[in-house]
């Protein structure tokens, strides 16, 4: 990617602001002690490590040592599920998530499927929402766990978290969120949410990648994935990376949803707005339940591949970058009910702290006119093409 | 997905790429597609004397599918039909570095100009 380039894929990641890139290049240069030494370097590292812990902790509304650090959502998503399904090894056990969560749920709960546990995957409606009423028409008496993200990573649709947090308080079944998108864009509040159990990232919301946290609610039972070290309560073990868990405190100070999330959705609209003067667009998820910055679009009769292809300078995806290599089309948009051509005729669009107004415009002119160039040679083909005769 | 620059090239150029007239004399068309693969292509020539004077072609698909398409109608311009009939679209594939698992879909584009002859006036193949 050139500076030239337009970027559009925050969702998938974004740049690390350099008041973090300065946060880490202190720690890296100055601070490379253990922070589980006790020597004075490593109670440094230390002080270092607890700051950031208070400061992601403050944004997400929750108290520090309910926060364990990971090396990302992933790790987070996988210690959530696999350390309160595998705690239960020798019990029956049932786990309730939707078929549009990230992979990192997904292919986790496939894994614990392979080990025994009886997985219920809950189906999306059309907007791309999870009705919670489902989520509890799905619970039973063996359920361990429930997992529901907060934003889908590839439609940006908020799901309604509390209720089925409630939901779940009520059947006395622990509450798994995945927030790796809602960080920045939407206001937290742990501590007094029904979540017992939420994974949070770094490098979405201008920090680094590599690092991550889960925060784990009081009496919340967890055995381990990682062994070796005492580190993390004995929840995850292994050396606390200091320079990327500084990166994540400082990204966590910096992303302020009530001074961020407008103006991102201001860019956002502005995108959709100039993208419909394309014939045919239509965007994906209930617009009135998004977070502010992703944007999902289909381009009927549009091969995805090519139109990503065609964008020159403009760096959008075809949905997670965690499946992008997958040429199957996006679980999401057809666990929407979007059928597999249009699923794949879809793009997501994601503007962040560093996206301006005239990228956004030159970038909606530059997916029109690769639109109107590959839509012109394929003039006659058939309808399927375009998302119908299937 | 990597995309070498040959492909990069004839996805850009899409020099044959639209329809001959209607009328125009010794016309032939044929298509095909494979919808599990999201890859229709058309291809259209003008045949005077046993040689295929113009080529146009159509399609929808990924870039390689759609280099391929754009790299064939430009190979058959000039070709007698002898030639022509003996398109080998791995040798195509092979030129645009084509990834494996993508060479059958573009043995679609092998279809399409087979299905030119099979049919002369309303060349159709449509695959599965």
């Amino acid at each position: 990617m050139s500076d030239a380039d337009i970027y559009l894929d925050y969702a998938a990641t974004s740049p690390v602001d350099p008041a973090v890139t300065a946060a880490m290049l202190e720690c890296l240069q100055h601070e490379f002690g253990n922070p589980s030494s006790q020597h004075a370097a490593g109670r440094r590292a230390r002080r270092l490590v607890e700051a950031a812990r208070a400061a992601v902790a403050a944004r997400v509304g929750a108290k520090p040592e309910r926060l364990l650090f990971t090396s990302g959502a992933t790790e987070a998503n996988n210690l959530a599920l696999q350390g309160v399904l595998r705690r239960r090894r020798k019990a029956p056990a049932h786990l309730v998530t939707s078929r549009i969560e990230h992979k990192s749920v997904l292919d986790t709960a496939r894994a614990l499927a392979a080990e025994g546990v009886e997985v219920t995957y809950v189906d999306a409606d059309a907007d791309g929402s999870v009705d919670p009423r489902r989520v509890a028409a799905a619970i039973r008496t063996d359920t361990a766990l429930v997992s529901i993200m907060h934003v889908n990573n590839e439609t940006g649709v908020i799901q309604d978290v509390n209720t089925i947090g409630a939901l779940c308080r009520e059947r006395g079944v622990p509450f798994h969120v995945d927030a790796a998108q809602s960080v920045g864009k939407l206001e937290l509040e742990l501590e007094s949410a029904p979540i017992d159990l939420c994974s949070l990232t770094a490098h979405k919301i201008c920090g680094p990648k590599g690092v991550g946290a889960l925060y784990v609610a009081p009496h919340t039972a967890l055995a381990a994935q990682l062994h070796g070290g005492e580190q993390e309560r004995g929840l995850r073990a292994g050396t606390l990376a200091t320079h990327q868990i500084v990166g994540m405190g400082r990204a966590y100070e910096l992303a302020d949803p009530e001074a961020e999330a407008p103006r991102l959705g201001l860019l956002r609209d502005r995108l959709w707005q100039e993208l419909q003067a394309i014939p045919g667009v239509r965007q994906n998820g209930a617009p009135a339940r998004r977070a502010a910055h992703v944007l999902n679009v289909t381009f009927p009769g549009i091969e995805g591949e090519s139109l990503r292809f065609a964008l020159r300078g403009v760096a959008a995806s075809a949905g997670s970058a965690c499946a992008s290599d997958s040429p199957e089309a996006s679980h999401v948009l057809t666990g929407m009910g979007l059928s597999d051509t249009l699923a794949s005729s879809s793009l997501r669009f994601s503007v962040g702290r560093f996206t301006t107004e005239a990228e956004v415009v030159r970038a909606a002119a530059t997916v029109a006119e690769a639109v109107h160039r590959l839509r012109s040679i394929a003039k006659s083909a058939p309808a399927w093409c375009s998302g119908s005769g299937f | 997905m990597e995309y070498g620059s040959v492909t990069a090239r004839y996805f850009e150029a899409l020099t044959r790429a639209g329809e001959l007239p209607n009328g125009l004399p010794g016309l032939v068309s044929g298509e095909a597609e494979d919808r599990t693969l999201h890859v229709w292509v058309r291809f259209q020539l003008q045949l005077q004397s046993g040689i295929v004077r113009l080529a146009r072609f159509q399609a929808f698909g990924c870039p390689h599918a759609v280099a391929a398409a754009s790299k064939v109608a430009e190979w058959l311009e000039g070709r007698s039909e002898g030639d022509a009939r003996s398109l080998d679209a791995r040798a195509v594939c092979a030129e645009l570095e084509v990834p494996v698992e993508k060479v059958g879909k573009l043995l679609r584009i092998e279809d399409a100009v087979a299905a030119c002859w099979r049919h002369p006036a309303t060349g159709n193949d449509k695959g599965r």
